[in-house]
């Protein structure tokens, strides 16, 4: 069958209709957050896989991306990083409001001229910088609002798991690197707990093989320091972040490992721990919280607390970061935006 | 002064150690565990406690609390004939006391870090060289039998090579009991000069290889109204094997934290990653008089373990670590990170 574009589906109508593109990992959260908020959800994918992952989504499977294009209200980005600025493109000149996973793109001039393309659809675009809803980072974040440690003064973000299996993670041409593709969650954390970023230090290492590290030194204009691990390990590795957020007045502390809200242990125990992406399995997912924020504004409703220009910006500092791993010098944000 | 008896043990005499100055917050500690020892006889002189901030507990009411014997000056402390000195004097007052010492063939533990600058680092390296003397840096975490087991898992080379080192050694700024801690003149500057070198001896020690370059910024944020010099600091430090180690050295712990502060060291090596918490060995108590959360340590006493060192050293001319090269190492770091943070670039060592 050839699906089609619910009509009215802005006004309530019929349920509206989402187009997921891509079909891997982080295509399942979505899924299942679309699926959960009663959308008709078309799929399509270049890998074959479409098919298969829309049987356990309720999904319908589509041929081509003009395909899926021509039938739905929004247009969700889950292929990999250096399919997106296609994808998204072609979303804004089908008129369709677009989330695209992070990062947006791999260069500054591709993912401004998606924000670009998007602006001048008159088509809204946002960013899966899922971490800002994770519920942790979201209230430590109002914390910080609210005067809990007073004026942030040194940040320390932490975030690491198994290496992905994808292949196309470990080629930095296709995915970035681990500063791109992973840190980027705690650049955007750190800039929206701390403000803009004017210089960036960074060394890159391990790898070929071996566990992979990012370590980066951010200072924020308005004089904050951020402290970041990102880190790509072993297979048999537990996914784990943790922030501890020094202030003038107080310190915040959290690590996803510090105290467990369910653990299993014993013969009969599986590990729910996940290895490339935490386990959201129980409780609140904050894939569900992005999208559903993200769906109210497609509908109208209030602006979301990210936005792709704060994903642009946090796209800014991995490629300061990267680039300074690669010169041994500290690297400003503004100098990768040509 | 009043008597120092002489106590004999076996068929040892006693070691007669002076402890000069009370001005380091270490050294009431210092002070005690002496006091507890059967084989040492403790002398302290603190002749600049009248120019501490009103407030501050020094000189004879401090000795009088420690049950310590106490001279009015140095001079009379040297004229007692101390074996050993342990320096707790403000940092840039340091050197000349080691080179007393050392002109008068006593041998030193001096407070870390070793000098404000690398010059008089160096002069008192080799006053205690000329004066056939140890200079022993004290740097009590590398004591640490949690630490040891790392350095020798290590060292042994069952976890591949190191690749980078995390660590964080953040506590309260110690203005309310030792004022000059944040004096530019008496400190050398405030968090980068108090808390880096605890962790660039633990990482000089575990790794083997010079410090190469150092990048490091700062801030003034926390108690930014009440001190001039900084309060926050990260450095970054790539040493000559390759391997990048970053140190928090901020003040970061406010006045409600449960303890005086931490240190911490993570370890990413080839095939493990290791964590080392040097006060992990601590229990939380829920104390409603004090009105919030404190921890109650139980870990090793790592000022005592460090002590026995030295003092083990002075007994049999054992060469004592960490020495004052360590010392110096590490104060170049630190001199490095001043360089960076205030050009903005990575400095190059050596």
């Amino acid at each position: 069958m050839t699906p089609t574009r619910g009509v009215g589906a802005k006004e309530g109508l019929v349920p509206p209709t989402v187009g997921v593109v891509g079909a891997g990992g982080i295509a399942r959260p979505h899924l299942q957050s679309w699926q959960a908020m009663g959308y008709r959800i078309l799929i399509h994918s270049v890998d074959g896989r479409a098919a298969e992952v829309a049987q356990d989504y309720g999904a319908e499977a589509c041929d081509s991306l003009d395909e899926l294009l021509a039938a739905c209200d929004i247009v969700d980005v889950c292929a990999p990083t250096f399919a997106h600025h296609e994808i998204v493109l072609a979303a804004a000149a089908a008129g369709r409001d677009v989330v695209c996973e992070k990062p947006l793109a791999l260069d500054h001039a591709a993912a401004a001229s998606m924000i670009r393309a998007c602006a001048q659809a008159g088509v809204q675009l946002y960013p899966g910088q899922v971490v800002r809803y994770f519920p942790a980072y979201a209230a430590a974040r109002a914390a910080v609002l609210a005067g809990r440690i007073g004026q942030p003064a040194v940040l320390r973000l932490l975030r690491r798991g198994a290496a992905p299996v994808q292949p196309w993670f470990a080629d930095p041409s296709l995915s970035g690197g681990i500063m791109i593709d992973q840190m980027i969650h705690d650049f955007d954390f750190a800039r929206w707990v701390a403000g803009e970023v004017e210089s960036v230090y960074a060394k890159l290492l391990g790898g070929n093989g071996s566990p992979l590290f990012g370590l980066a030194v951010l200072t924020h204009t308005g004089g904050a320091l951020t402290h970041l691990v990102g880190g790509w390990g072993r297979a048999d590795e537990t996914f784990r972040t943790s922030f501890s957020l020094a202030g003038s007045d107080g310190l915040i502390q959290y690590s996803t490992t510090d105290r467990p809200t369910l653990t299993f242990a014993g013969p009969g125990a599986r590990d729910t721990g996940g290895a490339l992406l935490p386990d959201v399995s129980f409780g609140i997912s904050p894939y569900g919280s992005e999208l559903a924020e993200f769906a109210a504004a497609f509908a109208g409703g209030p602006t979301p607390r990210v936005s792709a220009q704060d994903s642009l910006a946090a796209l800014d500092i991995a490629l300061a970061a990267s680039l300074s791993a690669r010169t041994g010098r500290p690297v400003s944000p503004s100098e990768v935006t040509s | 002064m009043s008597g120092a008896t002489t106590r004999r043990i076996g068929d040892g005499r006693a070691l007669k150690v002076g402890l000069l100055s009370f001005a380091h917050v270490h050294a009431a500690g210092y002070a005690g565990l002496l006091q507890a020892r059967p084989d040492i006889d403790l002398l302290v002189a603190d002749p600049e406690a009248g120019g501490a901030p009103s407030g501050e507990l020094r000189g004879s009411a401090m000795a009088d609390g420690l049950g310590v014997d106490l001279v009015d000056s140095y001079d009379e402390l040297f004229d007692w004939g101390p074996d050993a000195v342990v320096v707790c004097a403000e940092t840039s007052r340091h050197r000349p006391l080691v080179e007393w010492a050392a002109a008068a063939g006593v041998h030193v533990l001096c407070e870390k870090p070793l000098a404000t600058s690398l010059v008089d680092a160096r002069a008192m390296i080799e006053a205690c060289t000329a004066g056939g003397v140890q200079l022993m840096t004290a740097y009590p975490v590398r004591f640490h039998p949690g630490f040891r087991a790392l350095r020798d898992q290590v060292r042994s080379g069952a976890l591949g090579k190191v690749f980078a080192a995390t660590g964080t050694n953040n506590g309260q700024a110690p203005i309310a009991s030792r004022r000059w801690f944040v004096d530019a003149e008496l400190a050398g500057g405030g968090s980068l000069m108090d808390h880096t070198v605890h962790l660039a001896d633990l990482l000089d020690d575990l790794l083997g290889s010079p410090a190469q370059s150092v990048y490091a910024q700062v801030n003034n944020i926390v108690h930014g109204d009440e001190v001039d010099v900084e309060t926050g600091g990260l450095v970054v430090v790539t040493y000559q094997d390759g391997t990048v180690a970053t140190i928090d050295c901020s003040w970061s712990a406010p006045r409600s934290y449960p303890a005086w502060g931490g240190l911490t060291l993570a370890v990413e090596a080839e095939h493990a990653s290791c964590s080392f918490d040097a006060f992990a060995d601590r229990f939380d108590v829920f104390d409603d008089r004090a009105g919030r959360l404190s921890w109650t340590d139980f870990g090793p006493d790592l000022d005592s373990l460090m002590l026995e060192e030295f003092l083990s050293c002075v007994r049999t001319g054992r060469a004592v670590q960490p020495d004052g090269e360590v010392g110096y190492r590490t104060l170049e770091i630190v001199r490095a990170a001043y360089h960076s943070a205030a050009t903005n670039a990575p400095v190059t060592l050596g």
